[in-house]
């Protein structure tokens, strides 16, 4: 026999009453008043009367009742364990996480780990609920708390193993989400993966609350190997006007042997182009160098491919390759001074990501023309352009241009174009005398400055600046630099959709020794960088990264999207890269002059190819404060349970309730006729 | 005891029994020790006076009384010498009445309270007849009622005695210790109380009273239940002044409790000895007349002694 409810039978204390009742209650009975107790209080307690019990059937019958009503509120109920779980209503709910990252695609991995859904599935009872979670990055509910194990197993069936990487945190809180919400008395979660370690970073906010129970079923495989290319670097070089490149991959071995004669082939636009054997020691990385080819188109797709093992995903590699795009820069000098850009030009003639290209004109010369096609217009120490007036160069710069103005003695800006100017250019102040001025204040949240955040990054203090035109800006400005007077060295304004931005001083050495500095090279390459709204073209993207397809192409069209799988998508906004392989994005309805067909290339995270997997009853403990995973009872052994049997099992409770009933009545006559012939004081 | 005073005529003129006073009126109540009055009476006072008593001589300085000076000393000595005489006064007489609830316990029909009332009331008879000025205070856990001595107030503290009522819990330090502050004067102080507090705080209690060379007659009320614990039944116990219960069961308390009670009448005994102050023990049983004769001639033989 056991209780349903065994918290009741602590009442069954409460047969001490009756007994408190025959010691105490005849004492009360009279009450004398005498002055003072205290003496009375000084008297040991006795009583020989109080400890005799006369009426003990009287008291037996008592204690009797009130055990039986105890009993009864404890429900009591006969047969072994299995029936009472079935009793009390003892379903189960279970939430089986199977993940389908790719690194299940190792081996027999995602074969074991869907068998062990499977399995997890048909352990169901005829009540018993379960929720099918796929997780890798992300976590998704793809069937819903049902009963229905035949669904659930073609659910399971029809899973793939996908691309992206694993995490096992978003895909325990839905887990425990959807287990929260269940009302079954048992709520289980079975987690079936490889247990990557780097899946796991011990700091998800993932705590089951205490009864639930989660399982792991690990499919990992002790000392794998693993080999995968991890990343490409590419040598761009410039021979007779055509752009080459050289790419080098790079291959790690994650297994604990170490791997000779591995070969790893570069692919072209779908050929072949060259193959090279490499050797890799245990846990350790190699790398290839292929031969040089010359980019004769817009973009060029190329994949490295190494060796094989049992997850071949990693052992891909696809990369897109653009001739480098140059940024126009066009510098405006006054013309009276002979190379006063020198420094300037220079200055951006010292890059290749992204090569500039430099051309400087005399302010007198400038034609409107020159505007065109350009990123970035540069006064450097000239007069405001006649042939910038009427608004030429306002349009440039709310078009997406920028603007660097440069203020030296020359720099006259004129009334009608101060919306352009960030603030308003004063007089020259001349710190030739001392020792000139240094910048105080650098913004460092700045895009131009960030790079200077870092301790060593560039020492502006050592610059001295010897004389700068006051500038005084407006709430709209946003003041990046400031001299150590507290002037204003270099502000912002945002045009349309360009950016200008007004250094305070001359580019050249006829203002200041900056351009001797060695922070002057990264300086106006931030500036330049920043006004001309330049971005690095990406040679790859990560499964699970999201791009915008508009600002990709630059183009507001229509685009089609053809997925490495063949899938044809109209995009025009943001597209999630969920598979593995190069995306082709072309022009919706044909091609189009001026907007050359896209590709991205999209690769597994490295972090996959690392099975390095951590102990499942580590994840269990994290999760659930347990020590060790709470072993479950199987499920075999509780059989779904007749209602009415179960109901006619635990029935002895009535039975209980009216024999403690029965009692208390015979128990009032009882002592009603004791009481009559009872002389109590 | 009888009530043969009329009550209309005067409150608390019950408490003055004629019987009684025949019995008693040939004693008196003398302070032991000098006190400070205005009129010649029947205590010594600190100071020399007309009394017959000869006290000292001493040299005879300009100003002083011819009809003074001892001239049979004269002639033996030479030299000059004043008799000096003892003087007689009367003094205060105060009455400190407890009045707390455990004193309107009475097994045998008179209270603790009343019976305190009829002594107190002869005594203060016997003073205001010695041309004392009688005075009385109430008090209960704190004062109830004060009356300043004098010779006009018999009457208003027989009306006092009328009045008081037994309904508070009762202590003892607080309110005597207030109360040492209205005996500037020399005077007699009559305590009546049941006593129920350890003796040692007792002592405590009425020291204020007995330092400021105020002569101070304690007695000890308590009703023939208090002694004898002549209960038969196993009852609860209800305290008067604190309401608490305890069941009891006498035939096994009896013994011990009488020794406990008695034991503490003997501390109180020679506590009080040991500190000059008269105690005396009144059981209500007993008729006041034989617990007044008792005492006041006990006092009177060491009066004599002394």
């Amino acid at each position: 026999m056991s209780f349903l409810a065994p918290l009741f039978l602590v009442a069954s204390a409460a047969i001490g009453i009756p007994i408190f009742v025959h010691l105490i209650q005849r004492e009360r009975k009279r009450v004398i008043q005498f002055p003072s107790l205290m003496f009375v209080q000084r008297i040991p307690y006795q009583s020989v009367r109080r400890r005799r019990i006369r009426h003990w059937a009287l008291l037996m019958m008592r204690c009797a009742a009130l055990l039986m009503i105890v009993a009864a509120f404890a429900r009591p109920f006969l047969k072994q364990e299995a029936a009472a779980a079935a009793v009390i209503g003892g379903t189960r709910e279970i939430v089986v996480l199977l993940d389908h990252s790719a690194s299940m695609g190792y081996g027999d991995h995602w074969d074991r780990a869907k068998d062990a859904a499977r399995t997890a599935i048909r352990s169901l009872g005829t009540s018993d609920k379960a929720t099918l979670v796929l997780f890798s990055r992300n976590a998704e509910e793809t069937m819903r708390a049902t009963t229905d194990k035949g669904r659930l197993e073609a659910t399971v069936n029809a899973a793939k193993v996908d691309a992206d990487s694993t995490r096992y945190g978003p895909a325990l809180k839905l887990a425990e989400s959807i287990l929260s919400r269940s009302s079954a008395r048992r709520r289980e979660a079975v987690v079936i993966s490889d247990f990557q370690r780097a899946g796991w970073t011990g700091s998800e906010d993932v705590h089951f609350p205490e009864g639930y129970v989660v399982n792991a079923v690990s499919v990992a495989t002790p000392d794998a190997n693993n080999i995968s290319v991890p990343s490409v670097t590419f040598a761009r070089a410039e021979f007779s006007g055509q752009e080459r490149v050289t790419v080098s991959a790079g291959i790690a071995n994650k297994g604990n042997a170490p791997v000779a004669d591995v070969p790893v082939t570069l692919e072209m636009e779908g050929h072949q182009v060259q193959t090279q054997h490499v050797k890799v020691g245990a846990n350790a990385a190699a790398s290839v160098t292929f031969t040089q080819f010359t980019l004769d188109r817009p973009i060029v797709k190329g994949t490295v491919r190494a060796g094989t093992d049992p997850l071949p995903a990693d052992n891909v590699f696809h990369f897109t390759v653009s001739p480098a795009a140059p940024v126009s820069v066009l510098v405006i000098e006054s013309g009276n001074r002979a190379e006063s850009s020198l420094y300037l030009t220079k200055a951006l003639a010292i890059s290749t990501s992204p090569p500039f290209q430099t051309e400087v004109m005399p302010v007198t010369r400038v034609t409107p023309n020159n505007f065109e096609k350009r990123s970035l217009i540069i006064l450097n120490d000239a007069a405001f352009p006649p042939a910038a007036a009427n608004g030429a160069l306002k349009k440039f710069v709310e078009r997406g241009g920028g603007l660097l103005v440069a203020a030296g003695e020359h720099t006259t800006w004129p009334q009608g174009e101060t919306e352009l100017l960030p603030g308003t250019l004063g007089a020259t102040v001349d710190r030739t005398a001392g020792r000139g001025a240094t910048l105080g204040f650098l913004d460092h949240s700045h895009f131009v400055f960030e790079i200077f955040k870092a301790p060593r990054s560039g020492d502006f203090s050592a610059a001295q600046i010897y004389r700068y035109r006051t500038v005084t800006t407006t709430a709209a400005d946003r003041v990046l630099a400031r001299f150590d007077d507290g002037a204003v060295a270099a502000a912002e304004r945002k045009v349309g959709q360009g950016r200008v931005i007004v250094w305070a001083s001359a580019l050249d050495d006829s203002y200041s020794d900056l351009p001797r500095r060695p922070v002057y090279l990264p300086l106006v390459h931030q500036l330049v960088k920043y006004l001309a709204q330049f971005e690095p073209s990406r040679s790859w993207q990560t499964v699970g990264q999201v791009v915008d397809v508009t600002s990709l192409t630059k183009a507001r069209a229509n685009w089609v999207v053809v997925t490495p799988s063949g899938k044809r998508v109209t995009q025009n906004g943001p597209l999630e890269l969920d598979e593995q392989g190069v995306y082709d994005v072309r022009p919706a309805g044909g091609a189009v002059e001026g907007t050359p067909a896209q590709a991205i290339a999209v690769n597994i995270d490295p972090a996959e190819a690392d099975l390095t997997p951590i102990d499942p009853a580590e994840l269990v403990a994290a999760v659930t404060g347990h020590a060790a995973p709470v072993a479950a009872p199987s499920p075999a052994e509780n059989p779904a349970f007749d209602v009415k049997e179960a109901e006619k099992l635990q029935a002895i409770w009535w039975y209980l309730l009216l024999a403690g009933l029965l009692l208390l009545a015979a128990e009032t006559v009882v002592s009603n006729r004791l009481s009559q012939g009872e002389r109590f004081l | 005891m009888q009530h043969s005073a009329d009550a209309t005529v005067m409150p608390g003129a019950r408490f003055v029994d004629p019987k009684i006073l025949a019995r008693i009126g040939n004693l008196e109540l003398l302070a032991r020790t000098v006190v400070d009055g205005f009129i010649n009476g029947l205590h010594r006072a600190p100071y020399f006076g007309a009394s017959i008593d000869f006290a000292e001589h001493r040299g005879y300085v300009a100003g002083d009384d011819i009809r003074r000076v001892d001239w049979r000393l004269f002639a033996r000595t030479d030299r000059f010498y004043v008799k000096q005489y003892e003087a007689d006064t009367n003094t205060n007489f105060s009455l400190l009445l407890d009045i707390s609830k455990s004193m309107s316990f009475g097994s045998k029909g008179l209270t603790k309270l009343e019976y305190a009332s009829y002594l107190g009331a002869c005594l203060a008879y016997l003073a205001q007849r010695q041309r004392d000025r009688v005075g009385i205070i109430t008090f209960d856990s704190e004062e109830v009622a004060y009356v300043p001595p004098s010779a006009k107030h018999f009457n208003v503290l027989l009306h006092t005695l009328d009045r008081a009522r037994a309904g508070r819990r009762g202590d003892l330090i607080k309110p005597l210790a207030k109360m040492a502050e209205h005996f500037k004067r020399r005077s007699i102080l009559v305590l009546i109380s049941d006593f129920y507090e350890d003796p040692d705080a007792i002592l405590e209690a009425v020291k204020p009273l007995h330092f400021q060379g105020n002569e101070l007659i304690v007695f000890h009320v308590l009703d023939p239940a208090e002694l004898d614990f002549g209960f038969e039944d196993a009852s609860s116990f209800e305290d008067l002044e604190s309401g608490e219960q305890i069941p009891v069961v006498p035939q096994s308390f009896a013994s011990e409790y009488r020794k406990l009670i008695q034991d503490h009448i003997g501390a109180l005994t020679t506590k009080f000895s040991e500190h000059r102050i008269d105690y005396k023990l009144v059981n209500t049983a007993e008729p006041l007349d034989r617990a007044l004769v008792s005492y006041l001639g006990a006092r009177e033989r060491l009066m004599r002694v002394r």
